[in-house]
């Protein structure tokens, strides 16, 4: 049985976004079954709120619009206008999680047609990236992995033992010039794939925190754990990634130079110009099979 | 490695400090003294050298662009819901 990595409540709370909301209607609301939730419309917005005096364009303004009488039309303008323009972004960060270019796509369609559901909810001056980051997480381990049969990567705990193992290898001294040198050049695919194969809840605080530049605060709302848990999931794939990087890099058969460098890259040179496949760096990540039983951030 | 201990007794301790450094995590005290370390100590240099090469390549790496047709068919799809809605 495959493990749920992400450990996400069905549920999601309000969005409280990293500044503090302005108004205080703390009503729950799962966003991934929006659709079905009674309690979804009980704020005084949408259909209500048509007759509603229009907004000028000072008060859509950021930060200044009321969510409570603004009508559907300006909340659909507000929408396309602040939300739209991370489709981008987010299709990037859908392409680290779904496995495919169109499973990207619909992830990224269905979290925007949540996030505009639930645009009401959203607090003006609060963050919106990050809110927007959250529906597309909470999209993708609702609904969209549920219809992958395929177990992901499935006991971390164990994977990182065995990769970590080998990550100490890389922390000799000496080494980190000629590393950071070919590690410079990589091909993007090299690090897309290294990416890819550290363990997924990973690889996201990862991806949200060094590609999108978010705080550990904004990174454990949108993964919905706690502070503590987003430092050791980033502290660990960080050094995964690092360790793959390395990998790669000596796969390539960048030379490094540094004088210290000569017993560890002489034999990474060899290895490289014959074969890449028999790289350890190329073996399957997910070859433990999921008990779970070891992840403690399942239990909470 | 003696010469570390203001950032951490242990290669785990030591690197947290430089990831939380890169993050900007830091209080302004321990900043200046991570600064201040780096500063005097090669080998932290390097390793906070790599993480800033990692950052970058990852970031250049992942940086896709949507295709074309994508936001047309959100902005269709919410259109839509609005249509069913109203």
């Amino acid at each position: 049985m495959s493990t749920l990595l992400l450990a996400a409540p069905p549920t999601v709370g309000l969005w409280q976004g990293p500044i503090r909301q302005t108004t205080a209607q703390p009503v729950p609301v799962d966003l991934a079954l929006m659709n079905s939730t009674e309690h979804a419309d009980t704020l005084a917005t949408g259909d209500d709120a048509e007759t509603a005096p229009e907004l000028t364009p000072a008060q859509l303004a950021e930060g200044s619009v009321d969510v409570a009488t603004e009508t559907a039309a300006a909340r659909r303008i507000r929408f396309e206008r602040d939300a739209m323009q991370y489709v981008d972004q987010l299709y990037s960060a859908a392409m680290r999680m779904a496995r495919n270019p169109s499973d990207a796509e619909d992830l990224v369609q269905e979290a925007y047609t949540k996030a505009f559901s639930a645009f009401h909810q959203y607090r003006p001056g609060t963050n919106l990236k990050a809110w927007l980051y959250r529906i597309l997480t909470n999209t993708y381990i609702n609904l969209y992995r549920k219809r992958q049969r395929e177990p992901l990567q499935s006991n971390s705990d164990q994977v990182e033992d065995w990769q970590l193992a080998r990550a100490e290898s890389h922390t000799s001294r000496g080494l980190r010039s000629a590393e950071a040198e070919a590690m410079d050049h990589l091909p993007d695919n090299d690090v897309k794939r290294a990416l890819q194969s550290i363990p997924e809840e990973f690889r996201l605080a990862v991806y949200f925190a060094d590609v999108e530049g978010f705080a550990y605060k904004e990174i454990s709302e949108i993964m919905n754990t706690p502070i503590g848990t987003v430092m050791s999931r980033l502290h660990r794939g960080r050094k995964l990634l690092r360790d793959m990087l390395a990998d790669y890099a000596q796969e390539r058969g960048f030379r490094a130079n540094g004088p210290d460098s000569a017993g560890k890259t002489a034999t990474a040179d060899a290895q490289s110009a014959n074969t890449v496949a028999a790289s350890p760096a190329v073996a399957p990540v997910n070859t433990v099979s999921g008990t779970g039983s070891n992840d403690q951030e399942k239990s909470k | 490695m003696s010469d570390c201990r203001s950032l951490g007794d242990c290669d785990d301790s030591r690197m947290v400090r430089i990831y939380e450094y890169l993050d900007g995590a830091l209080s302004c005290d321990d900043l200046a003294e991570i600064k201040q370390h780096l500063d005097g100590c090669p080998d932290c240099a390097q390793d906070y050298d790599l993480e800033c090469v990692i950052r970058t390549v990852v970031r250049r790496s992942c940086k896709e662009a949507a295709p074309e047709n994508l936001k047309a068919a959100i902005l269709e799809r919410i259109h839509g819901s609005r249509a069913a809605q109203v």
